[in-house]
């Protein structure tokens, strides 16, 4: 008895760990790390030091390994997953590019970094998340105005890039005061994807061209659409963060200092490591994950929701919305969030109030139209998740009784049939 | 010498002046990782720089005369007097220095702030003495032994562990490592005790890490207590016992029942053979030893290699549970081998190049993030060097460089530094220097070029160098690595003369505009073309020699306004750049999208210390209508911050009410209706009511009452009806108040029927009028 009971629990604790973003329990998640080489787990450890400071397993194995796998019958072993093995041609075990789609499909965050000898399969997973690749194998992001002083690098590979995303919940609220050291290749965003974003964008006398030979014909990529970091948030809220170059990752890099040309300030320690650190929370939901609880609805003055609303009454609505930040549930406070009474079109849009505390509120007017109509919300920010709530409601017109019983215009009328 | 001292004051002028130094363009590069009035101590300790002079420049170059060499920092200053009337004739070369692909950095002071991240004491101690241990040799091999303060919290738990008589080996090892350090007050007997122990162990010890645990106990003991009897009475058997546990291909095994072998276990096995030679009372049979010596030999054989020529030490079984990385086998066979080298007799050849690789390997490391790594890291570091019969040095750490000279008492040997060739990387040809040996100077400890030929432009060159050992003993010691080439970057500006762009008529070439361009400050040229005209853009580049230049980077872009873009690269015949868009040729190109295009120009190399981006200006460009298959602009990708923002409120607009007459009108109205009925009810009043009719007697009367309200309730409940009751509800009442009607209806009738039957039968008949 006591055996089945431990093998049930064993099942069950199994089950709970293979979910991918699980809102009764963020926290301790799995993820894999697949390397070109173990060495990375040492000169890269600041990162995952990082990473594992903050609650999460990291699993290191090398990516031919064949042993490798992401479910096991029907479940993720895994939450995340972390791609260091820019040069590998083939995945061991049963992972491959469309394990890895299915894996982010299933709400699942990876992090990609390439480099300069990005394997075609490397270059196929990042194509199939919205980010090309300078197609040229030998290239690098190229910048003569706004490369980094170095004792070391003299061709200006090395990139100082500060042309951030200005967004804090991507990368924190405080200003990464430190320029972000780059060497790797560039990449474009496909137009096509909207979802995909430039994190860190190169300056705009950057290019990308072999730096060892003359320049034959204009380079594919110039200026600021070259992406250095991009992420991408799925529609099911999985978060992919793509990197043109894994030594940005380094303890090299994390620790190095930073100076960029032309500029008399000499940060003691490179942006890379708040950049990474705060991207990362970011990328593992740390932050920008939104939950709505307690849709509510009334007509002013009343407290039940009632079943049907009739045209021309006044409503009441709230929502409150928490963020999840890394530990707990915080209040998430905004101006923006909106609701739509909305029956093929919106009828009314309105912009939520909120208390500070999480809640949201509005009160407005049913139209006079009826129909079967559907409160939404569909809050959609720059790095939040997407919030879509919808609560269908019908709206019916006044019954018999309900119009107006005396009408003044009539008294004339009232008054002679009375009196005649 | 004179000239010498004078360069090395303006040298000394630079480090010293560095951190107020207010014109940081002066100098082209900077220490990484320390303040320059840290590289200023380095720079005196240690014999790696390298300064070059070049006319009136001087480069200071922190240079290594190890080959694979890390040249950790240039500067550039140039005197006083040049100044004057060099600056605008472009003759500011500075030099910067590359490595090749692979870039191996000595241990720094990014190694000692990761180890004071690292290993942080929790209420002063750390969790296990093997931990405090790795912790306090970390920071002693990286010169910042005093920072960790210890001593006060560890000591009583070492002393604590010596003392007790069920301490493990492996703790005791520990302990007595960490004592080795802290030097904790201990009494004699206590080491006595354990030394007993210790050697009780050893000859009752069957594997390997019990072996390895006590005799380094021994030793450890010998090193503190010279007194102590720490000899071993059957060195040789114990000599032999552990040699059996070794592998033909030069593994070890851990234990004669485990069968699997290990190379960490041969590092261990290594260590452990040293010590047993350190505390044989006799030598050990040389031929013994020339065994293991074979062993070290073939366990060379099965090191492994990166591809930037490191090399290192891995398990070949990889065992999920068991596999320690790289790092940790390499470390200790390093410090196995080494510790071996050290006692045995007779010299152990290794080549140098293996252990140049193996130094690489720890170097290629960077930053270890975990306090295991940092501790082999390091550890390997310090351990090897001591061992003067170990051909290696870890000259490529100036920093190590700088301990391993003060603590163990090891000057650098003396050594001279050629520049075997510096050639032009681009052009095959001929080389500017060759074979010139570099000026040591004493004071300084540089190696210093006093002039490079006037015949070196901006580019990029090949410097080779070659450092020679002066006394041809220490070639067993040190390993130099022949020749180095360093990539060296000569970097200047480039003069640019004569910009301009404009506009040419197709057929006749002639010019339409033409406008001189700044290339130094603000363009905002406006310049307007149709698809039969043709736009020109040309200057020159010169380096400061004034030879032509040719950039990696001369880019023109020409951005209509929705964002899409066309680059082209400017070409060059010599020195002269020019570029002609010949708009008929390109309307396909520019998806016929007339309008306005920002045209921006860019040239960079890395040579070149004035790169630009310069906005130019702005033309109109007039192109025909797009024919119907012509292909449609790419899309551009939306720009996120729009995107994401909130949306314009909509509220709904309500139906209009339909419009009515003022109230007043209708209630004035209603007044006008009301006047005949009030007109009526006046004249009622007025004729007077006859009720003589109405019955006089109680009973009848009440009846007659009842009924007259009756007939009111009903007429009551017909205006209720109108203004609120359904029809149900006033039929109900209805029923119920004609029930009571017909009730006191009936009376009062039967009551009336009864008095005009009286009269009837009576007289006065006509008395009774019902009609009142």
């Amino acid at each position: 008895m006591a055996k089945k009971l431990s093998i049930f629990i064993a099942i069950s604790l199994v089950l709970s760990l293979c979910d991918a973003f699980n809102l009764d329990n963020p926290s301790s998640r799995r993820i894999l790390v697949l390397l070109d080489d173990f060495a990375i787990k040492s000169s890269h450890s600041l990162f995952f030091n990082s990473l594992q400071s903050r609650g999460f397993d990291l699993d290191f194995k090398l990516a031919d390994d064949p042993k490798n796998a992401l479910q096991r019958y029907g479940q993720y072993l895994y939450d995340g997953l972390i791609l260091f093995s820019p040069s590998v041609q083939r995945f061991g075990g049963s992972i491959d590019a469309a394990a890895i789609l299915d894996f982010i499909d299933s709400g699942h965050d990876l992090i990609l970094a390439a480099d300069t000898s990005a394997s075609d399969l490397i270059r196929e997973i990042a194509t199939e998340c919205g980010v090309d690749y300078d197609e040229d194998q030998s290239s690098m992001v190229i910048d003569h105005t706004s490369y980094a002083v170095s004792e070391t690098e003299g061709d200006h590979t090395l990139i100082a890039a500060d042309d951030f995303i200005k967004s804090e919940v991507i990368l924190g609220s405080k200003k990464i005061e430190a320029p972000v050291l780059f060497q790797g290749i560039g990449h474009s965003l496909n137009p096509a994807n909207s979802l995909v974003l430039k994190v860190l964008s190169a300056s705009p006398a950057a290019y990308s061209a072999n730096p060892n030979s003359k320049l034959a014909q204009p380079p594919s990529l110039t200026g600021s659409s070259i992406s250095l970091v991009s992420v991408l948030q799925a529609r099911n809220n999985a978060r992919v963060m793509i990197s043109g170059s894994l030594s940005m990752f380094s303890n090299r890099f994390f620790r190095s200092s930073a100076q960029k040309a032309g500029s008399s300030t000499k940060h003691q320690k490179s942006g890379n490591e708040q950049f990474f650190t705060e991207l990362s929370k970011w990328i593992f939901h740390e932050r920008g994950h939104l939950k709505a609880v307690n849709v509510r609805h009334h007509k002013s003055g009343e407290v039940e929701e009632p079943g049907m609303y009739r045209i021309n009454d006044d409503l009441e609505y709230s929502v409150e919305i928490f963020e999840w930040s890394g530990t707990s549930w915080e209040p998430y406070v905004a101006n923006d969030v909106q609701v739509q009474f909305y029956m093929m079109s919106p009828y009314v849009l309105k912009t939520l109030s909120t208390d500070g505390k999480g809640l949201y509120s509005t009160a407005f007017k049913v139209p006079d139209v009826y129909g079967v109509f559907q409160f939404k919300v569909e809050y959609q920010r720059l790095g939040y998740t997407t919030l879509s709530l919808s609560k269908q409601i019908p709206v019916r017109p006044f019954r018999h009784n309900e119009y107006e019983r005396f009408i003044t215009a009539a008294f004339p009328y009232y008054g002679a049939s009375f009196s005649m | 010498m004179g000239m010498m001292s004078g360069k090395l004051g303006i040298l000394k002028k630079i480090l010293t002046s560095l951190p107020r130094q207010s014109k940081p363009s002066l100098i082209t590069t900077v220490w990484s990782q320390d303040s320059p009035s840290q590289l200023k101590n380095y720079s005196l300790q240690n014999p790696r720089l390298v300064l070059f002079s070049f006319q009136n420049l001087k480069f200071l170059t922190l240079f290594d005369f190890d080959s694979h060499i890390v040249l950790i920092s240039s500067f550039i200053c140039f005197a006083d007097m040049a100044r004057n009337y060099v600056r605008f004739l472009a003759l500011i070369l500075a030099i910067s220095i590359c490595c090749e692909a692979a870039i191996f950095r000595p241990i720094s002071e990014s190694h000692r702030s990761a180890a004071l991240d690292l290993f942080k004491p929790i209420d002063g101690s750390f969790s296990s003495l093997e931990e405090t241990y790795e912790a306090l040799r970390t920071f002693e091999v990286l010169g910042i032994g005093n920072k960790l303060d210890i001593s006060a919290s560890t000591c009583p738990s070492v002393v604590e562990v010596l003392g007790s008589s069920s301490s493990n080996l492996k703790t005791l090892f520990y302990a007595l490592r960490n004592q080795r350090i802290l030097k904790c007050a201990l009494k004699e007997e206590i080491l006595k005790g354990v030394s007993s122990k210790l050697k009780a162990a050893v000859n009752s010890a069957s594997a390997l890490p019990d072996f390895y645990h006590s005799i380094g106990g021994l030793v450890l003991i010998k090193d503190q207590t010279p007194e102590a009897n720490v000899l071993l009475d059957d060195a040789e058997g114990v000599f032999r016992s552990i040699k059996a546990l070794s592998q033909s291909d030069g593994r070890w095994r851990y234990g004669s029942n485990n069968p699997e072998s290990s190379t960490y276990a041969a590092g261990m096995a290594f260590e452990a053979l040293a010590g047993v030679i350190s505390l044989a009372p006799s030598e050990i049979e040389q031929a013994v030893v020339a065994t293991v010596k074979n062993d070290v030999v073939k366990l060379f054989d099965s090191i492994e290699k990166y591809d930037d020529g490191s090399l290192y030490f891995d398990e070949k079984i990889v065992n999920g549970h068991e596999h320690q990385g790289p790092i940790f086998v390499t470390s200790s066979v390093i410090r196995g081998v080494t510790a071996f080298a050290a006692v045995a007799s007779g010299s152990l050849k290794l080549p140098g190049d293996d252990m140049l690789g193996l130094a690489k390997f720890f170097l290629g490391i960077g930053i270890p993030g975990n306090t295991k790594d940092l501790f082999n890291q390091g550890f390997h570091a310090i351990d090897s060097i001591p061992s003067s019969n170990c051909p290696f040095i870890d000259s490529e750490r100036p920093a190590q460089g700088v301990s391993v000279s003060s603590v163990l008492g090891y000057n650098t040997p003396p050594l001279t530094v050629t520049l075997v060739q510096a050639s032009s990387s681009s052009s095959k040809s001929a080389s500017i220097i060759e074979n010139q040996e570099l000026k040591f100077d004493h004071d300084s400890s540089f190696h210093v070029l006093d002039a490079l030929p006037k015949s070196v432009d901006i580019g990029k060159y090949l410097f080779t160098f070659e450092v020679v050992l002066n006394d041809s003993e220490n070639e067993k010691v040190y390993a130099t690595g022949g020749k180095t080439q360093v990539p060296i970057f000569i970097t200047g500006v480039v003069k640019i003369d004569s910009p301009e762009i404009a506009i040419l008529d197709s057929d006749l070439g002639s010019i339409e505009t033409q406008k001189k361009l700044d290339l130094a400050g603000e363009n905002s040229v406006t310049l307007s073309a149709n698809h039969l005209q043709k736009l020109r853009l040309s200057f020159q580049l010169s380096t400061p020699s004034g030879k032509a230049f040719k950039p990696h980077q001369a880019i023109i872009k020409l951005r209509h306004e929705s964002n899409v873009e066309h680059v082209f690269l400017v070409g060059n015949s010599g020195k002269q750049f020019e570029i002609i868009l010949d708009f008929l040729g390109l309307v396909e190109k520019f998806y016929y999208l007339s309008g306005g295009y920002d045209i921006q120009l860019t040239v960079g190399d890395a040579v070149m210390e004035n790169s630009l981006l310069k906005a130019l200006g702005h033309i109109e460009l007039d192109l025909p209508e797009p024919p119907e298959k012509a292909a449609r602009p790419p899309a551009q990708p939306v720009d996120p911050y729009s995107r994401y923002g909130p949306k314009a409120e909509i509220s709904h607009i309500f139906r209009t009410p339909e419009k009515r007459p003022p109230q007043e009108l209708s209630l004035g109205f209603l007044g006008l209706i009301l006047v005949p009925f009030i007109g009526f009810l006046v004249g009622l009043l007025t004729l007077g009511v006859n009720l003589k009719n109405f019955p006089s007697s109680a009973v009848p009367a009440i009846f007659a009452a009842l009924f007259h309200l009756g007939i009111g309730a009903v007429l009551l409940l017909y205006v209720l009806f109108w203004l609120k009751l359904d029809l149900f509800m006033t039929l109900k009442a209805l029923g119920l108040l004609g029930i009571f009607l017909i009730f006191v209806g009936q009376r009062i009738l039967s009551h009336l029927a009864s008095t005009s039957a009286k009269l009837k039968s009576g007289d006065l008949m006509t008395d009774f009028d019902p009609a009142g």
